[in-house]
């Protein structure tokens, strides 16, 4: 095409409309992306899988200019290409829909769209207008409709998403990159956008689809690249191959999960029969109390609306509550709230019949309650400081590692090495600064500090988040083993797989309460996704008692 | 306010070389800054290297001028070691100079206003009274920013202004010098002086000042609450996730950096003004805080930065008798250092 | 005491009007410092912008006779240290409270050589001020008239600096890029906006009108120079970007309470009786602070979400890990 956009239909004899090769990328120590080959046909969907930290979210920052390559060459309809900004990305007709949305808040749809594009020095209403029109237009051509003058903050997520979309097509992009873009949506919103993929790939456009959930995968896409550790281990065609070749394919090896042998591939896709499941209480038996009861409780966000509205949830001691639901409708909220970082604005938090809403974070821990943060950066660890004195800083003034007045610096080394083994904690020692570890291994760090105490309630948020396969094993196993230890365990997750597969019980946390939950004899996955979506489950509403539905002191 | 700072990941750099590679930014930077007073002087007058020798003698050629240096280092010193323990936790305090002047009021009036019964005590009394009233004016700084997250920065500095304001009052009124043409506030009596030590010429405030310097060393590396400060100031959420009541601990931080403000005016009072004066204070809140930073917000550190400023101080005022050098240069020569060194730092750390 | 004097019904037209004055050097000072914060900069050398800028503009005047030159000098050194304060906060990426704070000093050790460079210590030397206008038929209206329109012509350049600025934050392309950085930089580099670069600009607007306010009150207003001259007007107009809640509307209206404040406390020190009276005019000389502090204060105890630019005072670097 004369503006040198891509051009879906084949031209110049190369089948390709985007072809990478060879293409190398180092951060520092890391060999992120090495020597690897990705072609993107016209008119196809192409996913690109693989684990957390293979290389998939680079590869295609390569390609959309985000990062700069070290080696390797781009073509772009047969062409060879320099892509060293977003802007030259763009200006090929190749737009990305990232994992974490890059929309200013704060801001109204068509501004989010306006911004950065050239254009008049003015912004005047009319310009504004025109670029809501044509949104608007875009979104009832792809059923991606979104009201162009709210501001962003006001949507959720899945339509954040929308507008992400809609900022590609709005700047012409004929290859639309989408990094793990089900990550944030319940199933039926994820088979609808499957859907509306396929209605722009009827249009002309070519999509790489970026994923880890392999279901997706077989069924809605053309062909499959899979990434491992920096390499491009195989590109297949879905009719050729099944969820469990290419689990094994992503991580080189059979998963196994507590004592269970699984592949990656049941991950989310089974639950285990409940034979396998070593016994456990689906419901405390009567009589128990609940270690964790939240009564009516209401907290506000940041920006001042209600995160909570009137969410109640109990967790007994030896069982694992989870909470799915897709993220933005209060989980942020509840992990701090519950956890005294946050105040509330109504109801109250019972510990083991105490009440202790509005606790601070020290009389928390004092209690035997334990956060792992759904940010282990920002909470979780300090970087600055050492692996020991992160493991320790929560018992810092008490013996053996110090007194009220006092720090012992060799016992903190000491027994920093002691917890690193204790815990298998990957670090060179000690001494070696937090900041320098990986995710998984920065996990384990937050982990040992959390378990090694007297706990009663262990509240997990996104424990699993970034993290590869053998981090995550390592993780549920640890929850698993706390579990049987006899502590109350809430976990909150916007992962579905992991919340299937770990929870005794069931919650979906919609618009700020707790809508439906579900024991694990009775999980149900369709059932699960449209409460994620905000239906209330059939027979009686809001209440989540149903006939399909077991109640917390039901028959088990 | 809360103001977000972010953290990159730290990369691997050996620890051992920290401490060599900041003494000698610190002393390009000083080079530097001297280089720029070299032009300083030049424009406004005079020759830089009699100038600078004035400098040197005015500071360290004699009893006398070390003597000078000293004074000059002493509520330089106090006040700076409160600094740079909150400056740890990003609490930064800067108003120093309100928290000093109403610490040498609160030990003027309790001074004066004391019977002659209590004898050596009343020096006691009276600098812990010159403590207490920074700190109380500290604690106000501390508590708005726990209780209702309010810029620290801002808040601080508007009650400098407000208690510059108290103390020109009341040396005007209740504790004016009637004798005196000017504004001047009353003297103290000799029994709350501070006595001198002989030979330097230099009052026992000094050994005062120098006692807190292994406290507050101690405090902040080898106390669990010296822990927390510094882990509240590299990463609060975190300190706050494992257990630091953030809150409390910027208060504590503010009541301390306050009362040894307080404190240090309560000393220059009674070891060098004896009596109230409206320039009893030369800057030093604000310079406090060029010590604070140049000492690296260690004790140490803040010692001989104390010292260096001091003797920067005493050596302007002989440059200013000696050669018609204007004591603004000194200021000129500060203002510049404070950026050299700001430079200096980051560029080695490489960005 | 007479309060009469102070607050008596034909006394509150001039007190206002030169509370709107008075208001008019801090609040300058302050819509610049209000973008430049929208574009995620914590500038606090404000007071040393200003302090340069007054000194700046006294210097231009005095020696060329002109207020005209004045005002662009006073500019200028706003400018100067602007590009300071880019260098360090938006270039070399060090703390941003400590470059504000290192800044200050910079300005207050440097002002106070030139000043004892140039003028010796006997002598006060004195810039007269321009007259002020008389705008036809606005000034005629009753109470706002004398109020808006009798001002001289630097207040009314300097009105014009912080309407051009709102104009640019909200109407431009460039201020929506500003509004974007501030709030969420990763999302405007993503849009393929500079960030470093907005961010260097906006800093360079915060300064020009710091030392167009600065100018504004030694020209314009005072006539004279001393050492800190400003007072603490820098500071100030960080508060009021604060409890103005980054809004420059709010942020003038903050100001003009400010400012009529100081009017007040002016009147009442005159009324007063001077330095031999019993009456406590201190008190009221640390009124508008106290008034400044109490309002943070409240606006801090009520505000339900945070107005803050979510990326304030935080560098931006690339996000690079895969």
């Amino acid at each position: 095409m004369p503006d040198g956009r891509v051009s879906s239909a084949a031209a110049n004899g190369s089948s390709a409309v985007i072809a990478m090769r060879a293409v190398t990328k180092r951060f520092g120590d890391l060999q992120a992306l090495g020597d690897v080959d990705f072609d993107l046909r016209p008119g196809e969907i192409h996913a690109l899988i693989g684990e957390n930290g293979a290389g998939k979210t680079t590869l295609m920052n390569v390609l959309y200019g985000v990062v700069s390559r070290d080696a390797g060459t781009i073509e772009a309809n047969g062409k060879q290409v320099d892509i060293r900004t977003p802007q030259d990305a763009i200006e090929l007709g190749i737009g990305m829909v990232h994992q974490h949305f890059k929309l200013v808040s704060t801001l109204s749809v068509v501004e989010n769209i306006v911004l950065g594009q050239g254009g008049h020095v003015l912004v005047r209403k009319r310009r504004l207008a025109g670029v809501a029109e044509r949104i608007s237009e875009l979104g009832e051509r792809y059923g991606l409709r979104v009201d162009p003058w709210a501001k962003v903050w006001h949507l959720s997520v899945g339509e954040q998403q929308r507008v992400e979309i809609l900022r590609a097509l709005y700047r012409g992009a004929r290859v639309l990159i989408l990094d793990e873009p089900t990550a944030n949506l319940t199933p039926g919103e994820a088979d609808g956008l499957l859907e509306k993929l396929k209605a722009m790939v009827r249009d002309g456009a070519s999509i790489v689809f970026i994923t880890h959930h392999l279901e997706e995968v077989l069924g809605s896409t053309d062909r499959i690249t899979v990434l491992r550790a920096g390499q491009n281990v195989g590109t297949l065609v879905p009719a050729d191959t099944s969820t469990g070749e290419l689990a094994r394919m992503m991580v080189g090896r059979a998963v196994s999960l507590g004592g269970r042998s699984r592949d990656v591939a049941a991950l989310g896709v089974e639950v285990a029969a409940a034979a396998d499941r070593p016994a456990a209480q689906a419901a405390p038996t009567a009589g128990s109390q609940a270690v964790l009861t939240v009564e009516r409780l209401r907290v506000f966000s940041d920006r001042g609306e209600l995160a909570l509205d009137g969410l109640e949830l109990s967790v007994a001691a030896g069982e694992i509550v989870g909470v799915a639901g897709v993220e933005g409708n209060g989980q942020a909220e509840l992990e701090e709230t519950l956890f005294g970082l946050r105040k509330t604005a109504g109801g109250r938090v019972l510990l083991d019949g105490v009440d202790v809403t509005d606790e601070a974070p020290a009389g928390l821990l004092a209690r035997g309650v334990g956060l792992i943060p759904s940010d282990r950066y920002r909470r979780g660890l300090v970087g600055q400081l050492t692996v020991a004195e992160n493991l320790l800083c929560d018992r810092i003034d008490k013996a053996p590692v110090g007194s009220r007045l006092r720090l012992r610096r060799k016992a903190i080394l000491a027994r920093g090495a002691d917890l690193i083994e204790r815990y298998s904690i990957p670090a060179s020692g000690p001494a070696q600064l937090a900041g320098t570890l990986s995710g998984g291994t920065a996990q384990r760090v937050v982990l040992a500090r959390t378990l090694s105490r007297e706990l009663r309630l262990l509240i997990a948020a996104q424990p699993t988040r970034g993290l590869d396969v053998g981090a995550m094993e390592s993780v549920w196993e640890q929850l698993e083993a706390a579990r049987r230890r006899g502590l109350a365990v809430l976990l909150i997750s916007t992962d579905l797989d992991e919340v299937l597969a770990l929870a005794d019980r069931c919650l979906v946390v919609y618009g700020g309460r707790v809508i439906a939950q579900w024991a694990r004899a009775q999980l149900n996955r369709d059932a699960i996704g449209l409460a994620m979506g905000g239906a209330q489950p059939g027979g009686r509403g809001g209440d989540g008692t149903d006939a399909g539905l077991e109640a917390v002191t039901g028959a088990g | 306010m809360a103001v977000a700072v972010s953290e990159v990941a730290v990369s691997r750099r050996p620890v051992w070389g920290k401490r060599a590679r900041a003494t000698i930014n610190s002393l390009v930077a000083i080079i530097l800054a001297l280089l720029v007073g070299a032009i300083f002087i030049s424009i406004a007058g005079a020759s830089p290297l009699p100038a600078y020798r004035s400098l040197v003698s005015g500071s360290v050629g004699s009893e006398f001028a070390i003597g000078q240096t000293l004074i000059q280092a002493v509520p330089l010193l106090v006040i700076g070691l409160g600094l740079a323990l909150a400056f740890r936790a990003r609490v930064y305090n800067i108003g120093a100079d309100g928290q000093f002047y109403l610490g040498a009021l609160a030990a003027g009036a309790v001074a004066i206003g004391l019977p002659g019964t209590f004898g050596p005590l009343l020096i006691v009394i009276s600098l812990i009274a010159g403590a207490l009233a920074g700190g109380f004016w500290g604690w106000i700084v501390g508590f708005l920013r726990a209780r209702w997250a309010v810029n620290v920065v801002i808040s601080s500095l508007l009650l400098s202004y407000i208690a510059t304001y108290i103390f020109t009052y009341v040396i005007r009124r209740p504790l004016r010098d009637s004798t005196a043409s000017g504004l001047l506030g009353k003297g103290i009596p000799d029994a709350a002086q501070l006595p001198l030590v002989s030979g330097f010429g230099v009052h026992i405030g000094l050994f005062i000042a120098l006692l807190l310097v292994p406290i507050v060393g101690y405090v902040m590396t080898r106390t669990p609450f010296g822990f927390r400060v510094r882990m509240l100031g590299m990463n609060p959420d975190a300190a706050q996730t494992t257990g630091v009541n953030s809150g409390r601990l910027i208060i504590v931080l503010m009541v301390i950096s306050g009362g040894l403000a307080g404190l240090a005016g309560a000393i220059q009072l009674a070891g060098v003004a004896d009596r109230l004066d409206p320039t009893l204070s030369n800057g030093y809140g604000f310079t406090a805080i060029v010590v604070a930073l140049l000492g690296r917000l260690s004790a140490t550190g803040v010692l001989l930065a104390a010292l260096f400023l001091g003797a920067l101080n005493a050596g302007g005022q002989a440059m200013s008798i000696n050669d018609d050098v204007p004591y603004a240069v000194v200021l000129a020569i500060q203002g510049v250092f404070v950026i050299f060194l700001l430079v200096a730092d980051r560029l080695a750390r490489g960005r | 005491m007479n309060w009469n004097e102070v607050i008596g019904s034909s006394a509150l037209v001039p007190l206002f009007s030169s509370g709107v004055a008075l208001a008019v050097p801090t609040a300058t000072a302050a819509v610049g410092e209000c973008f430049s914060e929208r574009a995620g900069n914590l500038n606090l050398g404000v007071e040393g912008m200003m302090l340069s800028g007054a000194f700046a503009g006294f210097i231009g005047t005095y020696y060329t006779h002109s207020v005209a030159v004045g005002v662009l000098c006073g500019i200028g050194a706003g400018v100067l240290l602007g590009i300071l304060m880019a260098g360090l906060s938006v270039w070399l990426k060090t703390e941003q409270v400590i470059n504000g704070i290192a800044l200050v000093l910079f300005a207050q050790g440097l002002t106070a050589f030139v000043y004892g460079k140039l003028f010796s210590t006997s002598s006060t030397p004195t810039i007269s001020t321009p007259a002020n206008l008389h705008i036809p038929l606005l000034a005629d209206i009753p109470v706002i008239g004398p109020v808006l329109f009798k001002q001289n012509s630097l207040f009314y350049i300097a009105v014009a600096a912080m309407l051009g600025v709102i104009f640019v934050l909200y109407r431009t392309r460039f201020g929506l890029s500003v509004r974007a950085t501030g709030e969420d930089p990763a999302a405007a580099d993503a849009a393929a906006i500079s960030v470093d670069r907005v961010r260097w600009i906006a800093l360079l607007v915060g300064g020009a009108t710091a030392g167009l306010g600065g100018a504004v009150l030694v020209v314009g207003q005072l006539g004279i120079i001393q050492t800190n001259v400003t007072a603490g007007a820098g500071w100030i107009a960080v508060a009021l970007v604060i409890f103005g809640r980054w809004n420059p509307v709010y942020v003038i209206l903050g100001a003009f309470l400010f400012g009529t404040t100081d009017a007040l406390q002016l009147r009442i020190q005159a009324a007063s009786g001077g330095v031999t009276s019993g009456f406590p005019y201190e008190f009221f000389q640390a009124l508008p602070y106290l008034v400044t502090l109490a309002v943070m204060v409240a606006v801090a105890i009520g505000a339900r979400r945070t107005a803050q630019p979510a990326a304030l005072g935080a560098p931006f670097r690339k996000e690079v890990a895969g």
